[in-house]
């Protein structure tokens, strides 16, 4: 197992984001991970990338206790790639890949670190662009150059937290498929925090729902998302389909064109609305 | 898989080209050209400042004394009174301000990088006001104009540190947001200011002329002890900048949790650099008085010249406003000679109308 997370829980003052939470990511695997605002995806991105200090529980990658590395070590280790990098000064595509060699490099970058950097834009596609300023850069082009940074880091294990969620679909298929290639072909763990399903289902080999800090369902997408689930946890009435062996995810329609969301799903016949007291999201019970 | 899925978006990368890192490196060696040429054009600016003045004095009297100063030799009798006009009036007065400006420079560069705002400047926190009430209390306690400068310097020191040192204390027990400290720093401005204007309001006619007299930025009575104890603090603090300038990269691109995700220590980063801006504003507020505008507007040019890598802005930065303090001096040494306008005036009419022409003409410099 490459990335493995066990127990981890997380506060924030007296209250529990989350809670216990569990599951392993294998190398070479692209793993999804859904939930609903608020449900602690983006916390526990953060607290995996070692950005927060989790309450309780481990975080492992190729059997090391990530807790027992210094920061360096730890950067060098797991990589991370936020929504946006709104910088507020302007620096090229350049130097601000270059910022994904920090834990590597002394006082300034060697020929080998301008190397790893080089190789991170050309697989981004970004060569082109190497001398432009970020600020010149589409919405898509800013977003791969954030992936080309924890590229140029060099690390076992590649967080992204909902990096798709601002762009359009040609950039998001196209972020999506880079993500999967260098995952395969570097055999690293990647983790995304996405909101898109039908991308979770389409390109990723594993899918992780988390709903009010707890671990719902963790499987293939066929497994992890099957419909009282998504119910349950998004609070939509939706039915799941196989497509061409790709589950698919749509909400459901009735005559009028109207789909059942919040405390109108208790009303469906066919909900399978099994309350278990655990799975009530941790904030609510507090 | 379907037909989308199998179009693959990119082909696997092809085998490292040797050359790409070769042109970094070389874009490197140009930007510490460019750090030798400013070096080299501000040790000129230096010489020639010297030679500006009532007293005429040429270029190589100026190199001819500095020699006399450093290596020692016969002085002639016909050169001596040139000697103790360059060395005892004119050498501290310009040294002192290339080494204010190099420092309220080199605080702004660490100031916008930490807070992430490319607005804020070295008296963010609220330095410069609480220098100058430190300053006001004391000559309004001695009650007289003829004070001991060290005095004035004892009060501004103490005070601007003593606040600086409550806004990181407060700011690293709180963890707070950069935008609270801001907010923190804007209220202390203002309570400070208040003070000193209570302070005028209730003071003499000599003890008001002081505090004014004060809070005009001057390098006018500047002597080779204030040169070396500020020279001093800013030959201690550049290295230590230079050596965080990889962290400071990173949290000022990055933004503070892709800083962590590099391995950087943030909170200890940002208290610690922070810290040492505030001494160095200080320090020269204390000894020079109130020079706002270099610690704005020497980052940008730097950073429009050199480009935002820390690594080069750092030392760069200190060249600039070192230089933009120095040509100050020299304007206002001589635009109504043989009075002297204060530096801090002078540099803020010519830092002015440079800053609104950088906003308008550089949309990418505030960027």
């Amino acid at each position: 197992m490459s990335l493995s997370v066990t127990d981890l829980t997380f506060r924030y003052g007296r209250r529990q984001i989350l809670d216990e939470v569990t599951f392993d990511v294998a190398s070479g695997q692209f793993c999804a991970l859904l939930g609903p605002n608020g449900s602690g995806k983006s916390t526990l991105v953060k607290a995996i990338a070692g950005v927060h200090r989790p309450a309780s529980g481990t975080v492992t990658v190729d059997g090391t206790d990530t807790a027992t590395l210094g920061r360096r070590e730890h950067a060098r280790v797991v990589g991370y790639v936020p929504q946006h990098g709104d910088a507020p000064f302007d620096l090229t595509v350049r130097e601000a890949v270059v910022l994904g060699r920090t834990p590597h490099f002394g006082l300034a970058p060697t020929t080998q670190d301008w190397a790893m950097v080089e190789d991170a834009i050309e697989r981004m596609g970004l060569g082109d662009l190497a001398e432009r300023s970020m600020s010149e850069l589409s919405g898509g082009q800013a977003q791969r150059a954030l992936i080309a940074r924890a590229l140029a880091q060099d690390t076992r294990v590649l967080l992204l937290d909902e990096p798709t969620s601002a762009l359009d679909l040609r950039y998001q298929i196209e972020t999506l498929q880079l993500v999967r290639q260098i995952t395969r072909e570097q055999g690293i763990s990647a983790l995304i925090a996405i909101h898109d399903l039908n991308h979770a289902a389409r390109y990723c080999d594993q899918v992780v729902v988390l709903h009010g800090g707890h671990i719902l369902t963790d499987g293939t997408p066929q497994e992890a998302l099957d419909a009282p689930t998504l119910r349950d946890v998004y609070e939509v009435d939706v039915e799941v389909h196989l497509r061409e062996g790709v589950v698919e995810v749509r909400p459901r329609i009735d005559e009028h064109g109207y789909t059942l969301t919040g405390s109108q799903i208790g009303s469906l016949a066919d909900a399978h609305v099994a309350f278990d007291p655990a799975d009530e999201p941790v904030g609510a019970r507090r | 898989m379907t037909a989308t899925a199998t179009r693959r978006t990119r082909p696997s990368p092809p085998p490292e080209p040797a050359a790409a890192p070769d042109r970094a490196r070389r874009r490197d060696a140009g930007k510490l050209l460019l750090i030798l040429g400013g070096t080299v054009l501000s040790a000129l600016a230096l010489v020639v400042s010297v030679t500006i003045g009532t007293v005429g004095i040429g270029f190589l009297d100026v190199v001819e004394a500095v020699r006399l100063r450093i290596f020692g030799g016969t002085l002639e009798a016909d050169f001596a009174q040139a000697y103790a006009v360059i060395t005892e009036l004119r050498l501290p007065r310009v040294l002192l301000a290339f080494i204010a400006g190099a420092a309220l420079s080199v605080s702004g560069v660490l100031m916008q990088g930490l807070l992430r705002n490319p607005l804020v400047s070295p008296f963010t926190l609220g330095v410069s006001p609480a220098a100058a009430f430190g300053a006001a209390l004391v000559i309004t306690l001695a009650g007289t104009n003829q004070l001991s400068p060290w005095a004035t310097i004892g009060g501004a020191l103490v005070t601007s540190l003593a606040v600086s040192a409550f806004v990181l204390v407060l700011a690293s027990v709180r963890r707070m947001a950069v935008a609270t400290l801001l907010l923190l720093g804007i209220a202390l401005t203002q309570i400070f200011e208040a003070l000193t204007s209570a302070l005028q309001f209730t003071a003499s006619e000599n003890t008001l002329q002081a505090i004014v007299r004060w809070t005009f930025g001057s390098v006018n009575d500047a002597t080779w002890t204030d040169v070396q104890i500020v020279g001093a603090v800013v030959l201690l603090a550049l290295p230590v900048t230079l050596w965080f300038s990889k962290d400071l990269n990173a949290v000022a691109f990055a933004g503070d949790d892709a800083a962590r995700s590099f391995g950087v220590n943030v909170g200890v980063l940002r208290v610690g650099l922070i810290g040492l801006a505030v001494v160095l504003a200080a320090v020269v507020v204390s000894f020079c008085g109130i020079i706002g505008f270099v610690g704005l507007v020497g980052p940008h040019i730097a950073r429009l010249v050199i480009g935002a890598d820390h690594r080069h802005l750092l030392p760069f930065a200190a060249l600039s406003g070192g230089l933009l303090l120095l040509v100050a001096d020299a304007v206002g040494r001589t635009v109504i000679a043989p009075a002297v306008v204060p530096v801090g005036i002078v540099v803020a009419f010519i830092g002015g109308p440079m800053f609104v022409y950088l906003i308008l003409t550089r949309k990418n410099a505030l960027k």
